[in-house]
């Protein structure tokens, strides 16, 4: 058998090794994991480039609408205001207690033996309540009974439309004084009369227990 | 591959484990982890702006809708905002009761400020209220009920608050009158 001898062992040796060589192995082994570390950042760098462009639009967008928006708040707190301006004036108006139609009234329950010399009427801030005071003279045969009558004819009349009505004499005596009616003296009384209601309208019930009242009195 | 390393390599290989471990650490503090902190910090403003302009266009629809439901309250707020003119109202309200009262055949009205104060209640910050003495010398009963009627009328920001009615000593057929009227006023 012939000899077989490796002369060039030596040197496959070595080339194995410096093939196998692990400083050689480990940095192509540490490049590769750089360039997928590389690439996993390209990847979330170009990720990050889109948001930023559709954060862009969306702000864009935002800038468009935002002094709309600042406006509308504006003029919303304005109408507000505006209603509930005019709600509280609509009340003021409403509770306004109007004297000519009591005016007009007290007018109608004056007759001709009835003389009022003044009148002083105050109506409470928010228009509540009326409190009127009158001064008058009556003249006839019987001029309390006139004066009477006066009174509760006002009460009957001030009770259909109003409420808690109260028509009473702070003083009635008779004068001195005698006056000419229909041209024969006559005697006189002079009354102070004081006048409360509540500007509530009166209830049918309210306005027929009153006229009951002036009723069983006479 | 030699089966044990020599003092060098050992060396050799424990330096190359902490550069390693060091890139590793610098690449996700300071690259991937700023990258990473901004997109979700972007992501977090696009929904929040989204949300804001969403929310905005319903603002938008509901001021339009207010402003369509508060038509009426605007024309009426309008038009009571026309009846204090421009100027100081010293200067214009004494006049045009006069005016108004001589319209009625009572002459010479006397009208005169009493005092000026501001309202209390936060809706009525841009008005005011004055009170005002009316005097009227001589007025026929009847003429003065049609003329405070009128007043009442056409006037809404106007009430009577106090009204004296007394018999003229000269002449009976006439009353003096002292009115205490109170009027609100838009505060120019």
């Amino acid at each position: 058998m012939a000899l077989q001898l490796n002369l060039l062992h030596e040197e496959i040796s070595e080339h194995r090794q410096r093939q196998r060589d692990p400083l050689k192995l480990g940095i192509y082994a540490l490049v590769a994991f750089g360039a997928i570390l590389f690439l996993w950042y390209g990847w979330n760098a170009y990720q990050t480039i889109q948001i930023r462009s559709q954060l862009q639009d969306v702000q864009a967008e935002w800038a468009k609408v935002e002094p709309k928006v600042i406006a509308a708040q504006k003029r919303a707190e304005e109408l507000h205001k505006i209603i509930d301006s005019t709600k509280v004036l609509d009340g003021i108006i409403d509770s306004r207690f109007y004297w000519a139609p009591f005016l007009a009234q007290l007018a109608g329950c004056v007759s001709p033996d009835i003389q009022l010399i003044s009148l002083e009427g105050t109506s409470a801030d928010d228009g509540s309540s009326v409190n009127v005071s009158l001064e008058g003279l009556s003249a006839a045969t019987e001029p309390r009974h006139a004066a009477e009558q006066f009174r509760q004819k006002l009460a009957e009349q001030l009770a259909k439309k109003y409420s808690s009505v109260k028509v009473e004499f702070r003083n009635l005596e008779d004068s001195d004084t005698t006056v000419n009616l229909a041209g024969a003296p006559t005697a006189t009384a002079r009354f102070l009369v004081n006048v409360t209601f509540d500007t509530k309208a009166s209830t049918p019930e309210t306005a027929a227990s009153t006229a009951t009242k002036t009723e069983a009195q006479k | 591959m030699p089966n044990k390393f020599n003092k060098d390599q050992i060396q050799k290989i424990f330096l190359s484990g902490l550069g390693f471990i060091a890139l590793i650490y610098c690449y996700f503090t300071f690259f991937l982890g700023p990258l990473n902190s901004s997109r979700e910090t972007m992501t977090q403003t696009i929904n929040e702006t989204q949300e804001k302009t969403a929310s905005s266009k319903t603002e938008l629809k509901k001021t339009a809708n207010l402003e369509v439901q508060a038509k009426e309250a605007t024309s009426r707020y309008e038009a009571l905002k026309a009846t204090t003119q421009e100027g100081a109202p010293i200067a214009w309200f004494p006049p045009k009761m006069r005016n108004f009262f001589d319209g009625h055949g009572i002459e010479k009205a006397g009208v005169k400020l009493d005092s000026s104060s501001a309202f209390k209640e936060a809706e009525l910050s841009d008005w005011m209220k004055d009170t005002w003495s009316i005097e009227l010398p001589a007025a026929d009963y009847e003429e003065l009920g049609k003329a405070i009627a009128d007043l009442e009328n056409s006037e809404p920001l106007l009430a009577v608050q106090k009204i004296s009615i007394h018999a003229a000593p000269d002449d009976p057929q006439f009353q003096q009158v002292d009115l205490t009227a109170q009027t609100i006023l838009f505060t120019q």
